[in-house]
């Protein structure tokens, strides 16, 4: 049995069947989102659904995931109607919503299969539903007739093999009644029974059965189940013969096979067919669970001789535990070449070893990375379901255009940007996107577009979403931030930027009504969390009454980073190698400090601030002359910064690992992204440059 | 060991039917997810026997069936089906497959179809 005896044993068909699934029901509601949109569903697009609904409803039949199951059978029958009748009066946003709730029920039933729970959902509703509006197309379709299977050949003619020639009746010599009884639960036990007569065609056309309707009426099977399948025919094969053949007959559960004396008694059965020749048996074998020794000629060795796989699935766990492992092949690199043990030996021949084991540990990153890298087309076209309801909830039209859908990102990363996507495209068609008379007062065109890009930019990838609806308009944001106190400099002073910036701040929220979607004031802060916890970062462009964009820019990958790390003090810190601009020993006359005591640096005219690094950290022992340590500018989000520190340690490629558990609840510091090994087994912290940029 | 060829387009049913089959002592050569590449992959395999879904895309099961026959008059065919196919399924055992089985199965059902037609 596939399942039942508890899925821990089945976990690769578990897997596989979770990841089909998933699979079949994103591209089903890509093909009803796109059939909808051209408000017509194409055979094409029909014979998709149809099919993907079969397949769904024969893997989760195996898995015995029943609700899915039945669901699945009655969209496929809806879908078959569809195929064969072509009813020209089908209102596809019914259809749609109808097939679409089904999607939704089979998501979150595979979302608990996923987490181990039972899939119990409650579906007979549902199917009601299917069933009733199935029935109401039948009905106002009746014109063009009542279904018929186009399979369906007329079966009249070859129920009956009987030939004509009445003297060739007397050629054969033996005559047998035989009663079939198959096991149960083989289904379809008149294409069964079908089958023995089709193969009884080679041996003899003197051929009678009972029931004798067996593929025109369903009852027969029923039939066939309760008093078994008759079939008595005349043939020249013995009874050895036939009793040979009766037993290859697939799922035989028991035969009766009697050889009747008087060969003559068979020309009356096709006038008296029921009252028969329960006289004269000769001999009746009766057999149960034929071949029972065939199962013993199993537990053999399984042999995954797996020629033809060009493709496996993986499951992320063994991922993430590979790019851990591989983590930790660095951070042990590292703490082999750089071993203070080998400090002032001259060693060629370990220097060239160590390059080479540095280009493969570096290869194998990559390779690493790059199988954990999924496009984000699936989370792109999840925003498709989305604009779709909420259009159809708040009456507005919108269109959504998705670029750069094959931008690949970490798997990780991917999960954290689905949810904050979404708010995105929610407030962007609540709040942006005018309805569709405002939108021709001021001179648009009546549906609203918004645009969903990814791009790669070095090792970032930008995700930009940008409406054309009304725009941020800087005097709303800048009261709601007053009315909730959340100005914190005076507003003259504020670029247009940094106000449009007040919208990702915690508590933010310039929508006045609360809609189903979105204004809740939860919204902005939650996508800038999300971000920020994958490295990322937000910023809001805006333009009134033109459309707003909103970036997300994201890291390629979280795990492994090119970093400088650099010592103040006795203690070690790294900065992201990306974020530096250059570093240099400053000159006396370029310090510059303003009447607060702030310390400034003047470079090629321009003023940037210092950071001194001992200061944030209350670090003894490091020089505190700014002439005898280092400046480090960095850079982010066209905002610099120049740190202060004693030296440059050197560069090297190091694992983020997040602070530990007790530290983060024991006390939040600010500026710091994670900490790493070092080669010397030491402790580095990773600086946050958003973090000290912004303090 | 008997060499099987599973045509289906559903990868689950793929690895269920190969995992079910493998474990009782015969060898799957071939796996193929449409009637185009399953006849394509009989030509060039040769199998014993063919597990052969039904409803596929570009080429379903029962075409390829009949272009395997046309290969191979001898080709031992069963058909996998599921419940409400019955016509397709007929008309297939018209065409010469040997027999079928019903989704869902049951492994010791797959195996003895299997033992038993190609006992034939």
């Amino acid at each position: 049995m596939v399942k039942v005896s508890g899925r821990n044993t089945n976990e690769p068909m578990l897997d596989m069947f979770i990841f089909e699934t998933s699979q079949l029901i994103e591209q089903l509601e890509q093909s009803i989102l796109s059939s909808e949109k051209s408000s017509c569903y194409t055979p094409t697009a029909i014979n998709e659904i149809f099919r993907i609904m079969h397949t769904i409803k024969g893997s989760s039949a195996m898995m015995i995931f029943n609700n899915i199951s039945t669901l699945a059978h009655h969209i496929e029958d809806l879908f078959y109607f569809l195929r064969e009748e072509k009813p020209n009066n089908i209102d596809c946003s019914t259809l749609s919503d109808l097939v679409l709730e089904g999607v939704d029920f089979i998501k979150i039933e595979m979302e608990k299969i996923k987490n181990g729970d039972e899939a119990d959902g409650e579906v007979s509703q549902l199917i009601e539903r299917i069933k009733g509006y199935l029935s109401i197309l039948k009905r106002t379709n009746i014109s063009t007739g009542p279904v018929k299977d186009p399979e369906k050949v007329d079966t009249k003619g070859q129920r009956y093999y009987i030939s004509q020639d009445k003297a060739k009746t007397s050629i054969y010599a033996n005559a047998f009644k035989a009663v079939i009884y198959f096991e149960e639960g083989c289904e379809m036990e008149n294409i069964r029974a079908y089958t023995i007569i089709h193969n009884l065609k080679d041996i003899t056309e003197q051929i009678f059965y009972m029931p004798e309707d067996i593929i025109d009426n369903d009852d027969s099977v029923e039939i066939i189940r309760r008093e078994g399948f008759k079939v008595y025919i005349k043939t020249d094969y013995s009874y050895e013969e036939m009793h040979k053949f009766f037993m290859q007959a697939i799922f035989l559960k028991d035969l009766e096979l009697i050889q009747l004396e008087n060969v003559d008694e068979l020309k009356q059965f096709s006038t008296v067919k029921e009252a028969v020749v329960q006289k004269n048996p000769i001999k009746v074998p009766s057999l149960h669970e034929p071949d029972k020794r065939k199962k013993e000629a199993s537990d053999k060795e399984i042999n995954s001789t797996s020629m033809h796989q060009s493709i496996i699935s993986v499951s992320v766990p063994k991922l993430d535990k590979l790019m851990d492992l591989v983590g930790e092949m660095v951070i042990a690199e590292a703490m082999v070449i750089q071993n203070p043990d080998l400090k002032g030996l001259e060693l060629d021949n370990f220097q060239k070893a160590a390059r080479q084991l540095n280009k493969i540990t570096s290869d194998i990153q990559d390779m690493v990375m790059s199988i954990r890298m999924v496009p984000l087309s699936t989370t792109f076209h999840k925003m498709h379901r989305i604009v779709r309801d909420m259009c159809k909830k708040l009456d507005k039209e919108v269109q959504l255009e998705i670029i750069g859908e094959e931008t690949e990102v970490d798997k990780n990363i991917i999960e954290h940007i689905s949810d904050p996507l979404m708010h995105l495209v929610r407030n962007a068609i609540d709040h942006g996107i005018e309805s569709t008379e405002d939108r021709e007062m001021r001179g648009k065109s009546p549906s609203g577009r918004i645009t969903l890009e990814a791009k790669n930019a070095g090792s970032d990838v930008l995700i930009i979403l940008k409406d054309d609806g009304k725009g941020l308009s800087r005097e709303k944001i800048l009261m709601k931030a007053r009315e909730q106190g959340l100005l914190y400099r005076s507003e003259d002073d504020m670029s247009d930027k940094e106000v449009l910036n007040l919208i990702l701040i915690p508590g933010f929220s310039t929508k006045d009504g609360i809609s189903e979607f979105s204004g809740r004031g939860v919204g902005m802060d939650v996508v800038t969390r999300n971000i920020e916890a994958v490295g990322g970062s937000v910023s809001v462009d805006s333009i009134l009454n033109n459309g707003t964009t909103i970036t997300l820019k994201i890291p390629l990958t979280l795990a492994i980073i090119d970093g400088m790390n650099i010592r103040v003090g006795n203690s070690c810190y790294t900065l992201p190698t990306i974020s530096i601009k250059e570093s240099f020993r400053p000159k006396e006359g370029d310090i510059i400090t303003d009447p607060d005591g702030n310390e400034m640096i003047m470079v090629r005219g321009q003023c940037y601030s210092i950071l001194r690094l001992h200061e944030v950290y209350k670090i003894k022992n490091s020089s505190t002359s700014i002439f005898n340590g280092i400046i480090i500018m960095v850079e982010h989000d066209d905002k610099t910064l120049c740190i202060f520190a004693d030296e440059l340690l050197g560069q090297q490629q190091v694992v983020v690992k997040a602070l530990p558990k007790y530290i983060q609840n024991f006390k939040k510091i600010k500026g710091l992204a994670g900490c790493t090994l070092l080669g010397d087994g030491s402790i580095s912290l990773i600086l946050d440059i958003t973090g000290l940029i912004n303090n | 060991m008997k060499k099987v060829l599973i045509i289906d387009d559903a990868a689950f049913m793929r690895m269920s039917i190969k995992m079910m089959l493998e474990k009782n002592g015969f060898e799957v050569v071939g796996e193929a997810e449409d009637g185009i590449e399953g006849v394509k992959k009989y030509k060039k395999l040769k199998p014993d026997i063919v597990t052969m879904d039904i409803t596929m895309p570009t080429m379903t099961g029962l075409e390829a069936l009949i272009n395997i026959k046309e290969f191979d008059p001898q080709a031992k065919i069963v058909m996998v089906s599921a419940m409400g196919q019955e016509n397709m399924v007929r008309e297939a055992i018209m065409q010469g497959a040997n027999t079928f089985i019903v989704k869902p199965f049951k492994e010791e059902h797959i195996v003895e179809i299997l033992n038993k037609i190609l006992a034939i």
